[in-house]
């Protein structure tokens, strides 16, 4: 599980990068360029989703097989449960969390890998799906359970492969949240700026991965009051792409 | 050691200062799991005390529970104990949903009555877990730990006697932390309070404690090699770095041995002896 996770978190970083483009101009061409580069690697392309799928599956049946394991070593539950303070909301919801990235990976395979290419490009087809109440919420929603399963896995991941000890547990701890949060927040920033309609300003393009977790939650903020502001700059912006 | 100190400075509080409070006994109402044999239903039986003194220990509790269960032809409640004084293992009991009570690094012996309140319900269970078969009542059978020891949890030079100080050059830093993972009394509460029955904790203390220090190193990686197989055999859950073991563990020993487990155990796969 541990490998295959860690291997999934370099993925996730390098689909990040490459979303990042679409932060890159207003057009969307970078995004759609390196859209048409990937494509070019024709059957090496296929040969790095099946390797892609083939982790995923992995992981997907080392933590089927692990929660088997762990419920048949107790079959009598305690009468009366009680922790002690140690797990944390993130790692005794590992299954759930893990549960909804895997439906909002097929949602999302759905959307842009398996529908055919819309003839205005990719990233228009980005920007419209993360406009939809439907479509943010489902993004907003599949990377913050990404985000929670993130905060507990890379510190896990280190203790299981033995990397951890007394001298580096803060700092691989430090490490774990920094990657929850960078690659939650970081994916969470485009449904929050598309949905808001944040793009369509003129200082839109500079937002970056890094923005700041207050500024973040103001775009959050943004995001539900702005609605009627959504309505006018979403039929705006169907008209520009049509 | 520990236990007496503390039963003669209540005494001394109580005589001293005449605390009236202090000496007053406590009315409770116990939830005991109550078991036949390993095959029988379990169900919990309710027992009610009204004249605990805050001065015993737990188990010195249940002892006057027994005593009048006994007395009134009833049959008594069945649980390990030994030593009395935290440093034996025997002792375990889920004392309201924790292994070993509340009290943070402190067996189920060393719990007094003190730190239970007037009129407080009390829910006391086995350790739970499917290697840790019940065997009556409160007791469980923690011999699969004795089968992991077995499996590579000793050495087979001959230590001889005590040798001279500084005879074997041992760094402080691998004494110290052989030390606090050879703290492990054995007594299974990693296993009761973790979620998925899992025996890492105390496995890797053991294999931590000798792999730390010279004379364990002529077995280093078929030791853990054969732990960690006796261990899967035994019927225990998983590690998912949830660290419950390491709040629960009456000697407060470390989840980093667990990583140290997981070292010791890549190194091994990979060693080719």
């Amino acid at each position: 599980m541990s490998v295959t996770g860690l291997l999934l978190i370099g993925f996730l970083v390098v689909h990040l990068a490459g979303n990042l483009q679409l932060f890159s101009d207003d057009t969307g061409e970078h995004f759609n360029a390196y859209a048409e580069k990937l494509k070019s690697f024709g059957p090496l392309l296929y040969v790095a989703e099946f390797g892609l799928l083939a982790l995923f599956v992995a992981h997907l049946a080392l933590g089927l097989r692990v929660t088997f394991e762990n419920r048949a070593a107790r079959s009598q539950r305690y009468a009366l449960d009680r922790d002690r303070g140690a797990r944390s909301f993130a790692s005794s919801t590992m299954v759930v969390t893990g549960v909804i990235v895997l439906v909002f990976v097929i949602v999302h395979l759905l959307d842009f890998r398996l529908r055919e290419m819309s003839p205005d490009g990719l990233a228009a087809m980005v920007v419209r799906r993360l406009s939809e109440p439907a479509g943010a919420l489902i993004y907003i929603v599949g990377v913050g359970a990404l985000g929670i399963h993130l905060s507990h896995a890379f510190r896990s991941a280190m203790q299981t492969l033995g990397l951890n000890n007394t001298r580096y547990d803060v700092p691989i701890a430090r490490a774990g949240k920094a990657v929850a949060i960078v690659l939650g927040v970081g994916f969470a920033l485009f449904p929050l700026v598309y949905f808001s309609g944040a793009k369509h300003s003129t200082h839109s393009a500079s937002v970056r991965a890094a923005v700041p977790s207050t500024q973040q939650r103001s775009l959050a903020d943004e995001a539900v009051s702005s609605r009627a502001s959504f309505e006018s700059s979403s039929s705006g912006h169907s008209e520009e792409q049509r | 050691m520990s236990s007496s100190h503390d039963t003669h400075a209540a005494h001394g509080a109580a005589s001293t200062h005449g605390a009236h409070a202090e000496k007053k006994s406590l009315r409770l109402t116990l939830h005991v799991w109550r078991q036949r044999d390993p095959n029988a239903e379990g169900k919990f039986a309710t027992y009610k005390l009204d004249d605990v003194s805050p001065d015993m220990s737990f188990l010195e509790m249940l002892d006057v529970l027994n005593e009048r269960l006994i007395a009134g032809g009833e049959e008594a409640i069945a649980f390990d104990h030994d030593c009395r004084e935290g440093i034996c293992g025997a002792c375990s009991l889920t004392i309201n949903g924790q292994p070993h009570g509340f009290e943070r690094e402190t067996t189920t012996c060393q719990i007094h009555m003190r730190r239970f309140e007037d009129g407080q319900t009390i829910y006391i269970e086995p350790f739970r877990a499917n290697a840790f078969p019940v065997v009556k009542d409160l007791v469980v059978d923690r011999s699969a730990f004795d089968r992991i020891i077995a499996a590579g949890g000793f050495i087979t030079a001959r230590a001889g006697s005590a040798p001279d100080a500084n005879a074997l050059p041992i760094p402080q830093v691998a004494a110290d932390a052989a030390m606090d993972a050879a703290a492990c009394i054995g007594c299974g509460a990693c296993v009761a309070s973790c979620k998925n029955a899992s025996a890492m904790l105390f496995v890797s203390a053991k294999v931590s404690h000798l792999a730390l220090l010279p004379q364990g190193q002529a077995e280093r990686n078929s030791r853990v090699l054969a732990m960690v197989e006796q261990m899967d055999k035994e019927g225990f859950g998983n590690c998912t770095n949830e660290s419950e073991c390491e709040a629960a563990c009456p000697k407060g020993i470390s989840v980093s041995n667990i990583a140290r487990l997981n070292r010791e155990y890549l190194r091994a796969l990979a060693s080719s002896d």
